[in-house]
């Protein structure tokens, strides 16, 4: 048993199925297949090739299967041993070598057909992680445009559904009421709007509101105290949610992690990528989008308040007064440095839309602020 | 190395019996317990990235442990995260088998672990992603399923199909082709699309009697999630 190298896998219908391994050797009339399980490895047993058939076949086609009617009944031999395969090939007579190179042909062609084709994959990926590196907006946004929002989806909520695990979530009240409201007339104006919105009112006195990939946004009560007018609340909602509209969170985390990484965080459900997962989910949070991302979000923010019938002139006048604030309080300034030249911005593009008719809410402001506890009053 | 399957049936553990230098891979947190001289080389070195990297160009999988009996003969007990069977297959250096990932709990030095990556089409459609491990080389492999691990045998030529997220492993005489479900299988209820294999013998292939998929989501639909 100990010297004996098995070179080849035989199947027949008294042998086991995973198949019995034989040592075959090539002669010049056929093969001898010798059998070391029971003990009788002196006994080989010879096979013309007159009987024998050729074909490719296993997982990758890249086997040699000789198949013969032995006397003991139908036999299979699984051949991957390349020395074995070309004596099989030298010695084989003319009969055989038709159907063999056929089959070699066919292996090749497979083998070929797979090495292009991971070639390929691979050169592509390559290309892909090395445009990554070098931080190319263009590789990002076409890998970011093959990604289903399914899989967004899946990214964004499970790092949503963790986030509002360990924080105290508000369930109704004129907050919610008031949030909900806004967000349904801000989504209704967007065309063909792929996504299914989900957003929660945390109860937290941080300044701050994010969006999640896959359309999970998330809004402090804090952050609704500093504002004034409801305006500007609906003003920081337009800006979030065109960060998702854009996909802005899927081209930082293509950036940050490559394609691969996303496909892999979403097919697999093994446990390292688990916990890799759950690490994404605080990056989520924090996600620093870019500077060309921010101004993407504003001018579109702003389009669709207008488009909404809000007044945008709320989303600058909050921007403006939340940069007076002290920074360490406002956790939303961390994300979004605000600066002279981002409100001038919007300013200006805002000077420049046509009149628009507004339309007022449902709900009454004034009330929304007492239940936050914020001061009202007509001094407001 | 010697090993031995404990309890046998949904909560198994399996003992593995390491002689002084001998080591194993094994599936990271696998390991219950072990002798104190055993070593624990963990592989996810520099980082996911790092590890990612090296994933797809060496093949080096980034969810191994290697435990080494380095300071002397000792024993490790090895558990799968799933309730289920386990099974330990001896690998011979001509029998090969592809192992798909969450099946594999750990295997002896001599044996070989390539991380496949199925051809892009195979791997997108059956839904057990881009990992597949190929096991090759001599020696001692142990898998794990989710419920109990049913063996199928097939004759040359024999078919049969079989339920994508059931498959554990299958030796690489087989051949098969994924085949969208038709109406009558009751694939993955999460994503709604039913892939099947259909294999093609001769060879050996090793499904599970659960569905981990499916139980995902037969379990989420109890817990209570805050709006
Ligand atoms: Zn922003």
């Amino acid at each position: 048993m100990t010297d004996f190298h098995p070179n080849a896998l035989c199947f027949g219908d008294e042998f086991p199925a995973g198949g019995v391994p034989c040592l075959v050797h090539v002669e010049t009339q056929g093969l001898t297949i010798a059998f070391a399980a029971d003990g009788n490895q002196g006994q080989a047993e010879a096979v013309p090739f007159s009987s024998v058939a050729v074909s490719a076949g296993g997982l990758d086609h890249d086997q040699l299967v000789l198949s013969w009617a032995g006397p003991a009944g139908q036999r299979t031999l699984y051949l991957k041993n390349s020395d074995v395969i070309r004596a099989f090939r030298q010695a084989a007579p003319d009969q055989l070598t038709m159907p063999l190179e056929r089959a070699v042909g066919q292996v090749r062609r497979v083998r070929r057909r797979h090495r292009m084709v991971w070639g390929i994959a691979g050169g592509s990926l390559l290309a892909l992680t090395l445009g990554l590196w070098f931080g190319n907006d263009v590789l990002v946004e076409l890998a970011v445009d093959r990604i289903p929002i399914e899989w967004e989806q899946k990214l964004g909520e499970s790092a949503y559904r963790d986030f509002l695990t360990q924080h105290e979530v508000a369930k109704d009240g004129p907050p919610v009421d008031a949030v909900t409201e806004m967000t349904h007339r801000l989504v209704s104006q967007i065309p063909d709007n792929p996504y299914t919105f989900e957003i929660t009112v945390v109860k937290s006195d941080v300044v701050n509101a994010f969006a999640l990939p896959g359309g999970y946004i998330v809004v402090f009560t804090g952050l609704m105290k500093e504002a004034e007018r409801l305006e500007e609340v609906a003003g920081v909602l337009a800006h979030e949610l065109n960060h998702v509209l854009q996909r802005h969170g899927l081209e930082r985390i293509v950036k940050q992690l490559g394609f691969i990484a996303v496909v892999s965080i979403v097919f697999g459900n093994q446990q390292g990528l688990g916990q890799m997962m759950k690490q994404l989910g605080v990056e989520l949070m924090t996600l620093r989008f870019g500077r060309a991302q921010e101004t993407e979000a504003d001018l579109t923010g702003l389009q669709l308040l207008h488009r909404a019938k809000i007044d945008p002139s709320g989303m600058i006048t909050f921007f403006e007064r939340l940069a007076e604030k002290d920074e360490g309080r406002v956790e939303w300034l961390s994300t979004h440095p605000m600066s002279s030249a981002r409100a001038e911005r919007l300013k200006d593009r805002l000077a420049g839309m046509p009149e628009q008719s507004l339309e007022p809410f449902t709900f009454d402001w004034s009330k929304v602020r007492a239940a936050l506890g914020a001061p009202t009053g007509p001094g407001l | 190395m010697k090993s031995e399957i404990l309890y046998p049936g949904a909560f198994p553990m399996v003992r593995i019996e390491l002689a002084e230098g001998e080591h194993i891979k094994a599936e990271s947190g696998a390991m219950v317990a072990c002798s104190p001289t055993i070593d624990i080389e963990s592989k996810m070195e520099g980082g996911f990235l790092g590890a990612l990297s090296r994933k797809f160009l060496t093949g080096e999988k980034f969810f191994f442990q290697t435990l080494r009996a380095s300071r002397g003969h000792g024993e490790t007990l090895l558990a799968p995260t799933v309730p289920g069977e386990i099974v330990i297959l001896d690998l011979d250096g001509v029998n090969e088998y592809m192992v798909q990932k969450d099946g594999f709990l750990a295997g002896a030095d001599g044996i070989t672990v390539e991380s496949q990556m199925q051809s892009m089409s195979r791997g997108l459609l059956s839904g057990e992603g881009f990992f597949i491990l190929k096991m090759s080389g001599k020696g001692m492999l142990v898998l794990n399923s989710f419920g109990a691990i049913h063996k199928i045998e097939l004759k040359p030529g024999q078919e049969y199909i079989v339920d994508n997220s059931h498959l554990v492993a299958w030796s690489t005489t087989t051949s098969y082709n994924i085949e969208k479900a038709t109406s009558g299988w009751v694939a993955s209820f999460t994503s709604g699309e039913g892939f099947v294999c259909r294999f093609r013998g001769p060879g050996v292939v090793y499904i599970q009697s659960r569905n981990p998929r499916g139980f995902g989501s037969w379990v989420r639909q109890f817990i209570p999630v805050s709006e």
